[in-house]
């Protein structure tokens, strides 16, 4: 009787009850959720909320001095039709648009050519030069538009050693010389993340193609190409993305001058803001930002998570 | 060489290959170093001026003199100095504290919607958060904020998602089995992440914390919207209104700007290693 028993409480339906509550195990824990709540918390608190409250604020009539900075209120469509006849706002688009794909173009070669001549150039070269390189990208923003402005005004080390210390670049094209600039800040990470990506190529498939001899371009569109597509399209979508936001390189340079040559989306919404004083318009054109970045924020979403 | 039916085939010369190889490497070991030379450039100045006694815009042969450093070591602008130290460092523990915490339990635990935060979390770490500074500068203006405490707090949210993804891949790292050996023991959450997974993830959580920091002693716009007293302002804000001085120092400006880069590239040779592998996984782009 006895021993029934106690098979009778250890099989079947105990058993399954076991399995049951094993399976059960992983339930969410308080704890897990604690450890979350002060990241998600920040991010709430000073990402959402205030993506949520420029929605609003770029529709009202808030300013940063006088009357409006106090009671200010609901505009509805009025900065909106505002935007559109914008002149300023749609050359400013422009330059950004020029600003950020002169940097992909440049710093994605730059970087690839860079780090594919790395890996063979002999070592003392090697050091030296991804030294430099690399410096120049760790360098602050203020830093790297400071000596950028010193090295193309006039008088400036370009102009000295071409031979024509008058010639002031950074007047006669203000936007290529902010992009070379934000191209020789961003360089050095695409180098980095290039490289790492070549010496994951495995070598028995470039000595297979060089067996059946294929020639370099050959090998660069049949093999590294295909294998680096992912990471090359990632330095493109992170290349736009921090050069959208690139504020300080171009206000040391040229504060968005001479004119509005300069003047990409973060200035000008910048100078609306707080030099207009028009806060709710600055706010309006920081939400083109957002979009334009939340379209890049995506698509680098869906490469990296890929992996 | 001559086959049996007499024909002839032409062989190509044996030292051929090596011979193109050597024209490659020169080929390509001068670019590189054209290249290297091109990047140099516009470093030139800010050396040149910084040891330069007369220094103007212009890049001339320096009248040596290591008195423009001297000089910008003093008074306001190493309290600005100390301001960055103090902007970057708090900003530093705020986002390393929070990112370790969730990258832990995004790591270990199970989550409701964790797919989705995880992608939220990337995404945030792509976008450059710093877009949001009108809207903060709003609510900060609001509530009386406009100091260096909220500021550093802002800035940590600039470089937490990037961080908290850094650290996860670290943390994915640590077997389990080490984890589950401390629970036997009864130890409790905080002590296993205190004695089991920060220091086996340290390298992860460093490279992280440097981010962090050289993210924020950076940073330029977001102090200078936020931080409306004069005397909080940190070494760039400085730098700059050096620059709108009716006659500016260049040589002191350029001293100060070199002064001001040291901690970056201390940390960032103390832990380039790091800084590599940290990139290639955090950024997810492994191709």
């Amino acid at each position: 009787m006895m021993s029934t028993a106690v098979v009778d409480t250890t099989t079947g339906p105990r058993v399954a009850e076991l399995w049951k509550s094993r399976q059960d195990k992983e339930r969410t824990k308080w704890s897990s959720i604690l450890l979350l709540t002060p990241a998600l918390g920040l991010l709430v608190v000073l990402f959402l909320i205030p993506m949520g409250f420029a929605v609003y604020l770029g529709l009202t009539d808030l300013t940063l001095l006088g009357p409006t900075s106090i009671h200010w209120g609901f505009t509805g469509m009025q900065n909106l039709t505002r935007l559109k006849q914008d002149t300023e706002f749609w050359s400013s688009l422009w330059t950004t648009g020029f600003f950020i794909g002169g940097s992909i173009v440049g710093v994605v070669f730059l970087g690839y050519v860079l780090a594919s001549l790395l890996q063979r150039a002999t070592t003392w070269l090697r050091i030296v030069v991804g030294g430099i390189v690399v410096v120049s990208w760790m360098m602050p923003a203020v830093t790297a538009g400071m000596t950028w402005y010193a090295s193309t005004t006039g008088n400036g080390t370009f102009a000295t050693l071409l031979g024509t210390p008058n010639s002031n670049f950074l007047d006669a094209q203000p936007l290529l010389i902010v992009t070379l600039a934000n191209i020789w800040s961003m360089t050095g990470f695409c180098m980095l993340v290039m490289g790492a990506a070549l010496r994951n190529i495995p070598s028995e498939a470039i000595e297979a193609a060089m067996v059946e001899n294929a020639s370099t371009w050959q090998r660069f569109r049949l093999i590294v190409l295909p294998l680096m597509r992912g990471t090359i399209i990632a330095v493109v979508l992170l290349t736009a993305l921090l050069s959208l936001a690139n504020f300080s390189l171009i206000y040391i340079m040229t504060q968005g001058g001479p004119g509005t040559a300069t003047n990409i989306l973060p200035l000008y919404s910048y100078q609306q803001a707080f030099s207009f004083n028009n806060l709710a318009y600055g706010a309006l054109i920081g939400n083109v930002m957002v979009l334009i970045a939340t379209v890049f924020g995506v698509l680098y979403v869906r490469i990296a998570s890929r992996s | 060489m001559t086959l049996s039916d007499g024909t002839v085939v032409e062989l190509p010369p044996e030292n051929a290959p090596t011979q193109s190889n050597t024209v490659r490497k020169i080929t390509g070991n001068t670019i590189l170093a054209g290249l290297g030379l091109l990047f140099l450039v516009p470093m030139l100045w800010l050396i040149l001026a910084s040891i330069d006694t007369n220094a103007t815009w212009a890049i001339e042969w320096p009248h040596f003199s290591l008195r423009n450093f001297q000089a910008v070591l003093t008074g306001s602008l190493l309290h600005s100095l100390w301001n960055s130290v103090v902007l970057a460092f708090l900003s530093t523990l705020i986002a390393s504290v929070a990112g370790v915490f969730a990258a832990y339990s995004f790591s270990r635990r199970k989550i409701p919607f964790k797919g989705a935060l995880l992608l939220f979390i990337l995404f945030t770490s792509g976008v450059p958060l710093t877009i949001m500074v009108i809207p903060v500068y709003e609510i900060f203006a609001h509530y009386g904020w406009l100091s260096i405490l909220p500021t550093a707090v802002f800035l940590s949210v600039t470089s937490l998602p990037f961080e908290v993804y850094l650290m996860k891949n670290f943390i994915d790292a640590v077997p389990e089995d080490l984890e589950e050996a401390a629970r036997m023991e009864q130890a409790s959450t905080l002590q296993v992440l205190w004695r089991v997974i920060i220091p086996l993830a340290m390298p992860g959580i460093a490279a992280a914390a440097i981010f962090g920091f050289v993210n924020a002693w950076g940073s330029f716009v977001v102090p200078l919207i936020l931080i409306s007293n004069g005397s909080q302002q940190p070494a760039p804000i400085a730098l700059y209104t050096f620059l709108t001085l009716p006659k500016p120092e260049f040589g002191n400006i350029a001293a100060y700007s070199l002064v001001f880069c040291v901690p970056v590239f201390i940390l960032y040779a103390a832990s380039s290693r790091l800084f590599r592998e940290g990139f290639v996984l955090g950024g997810g782009v492994k191709g």
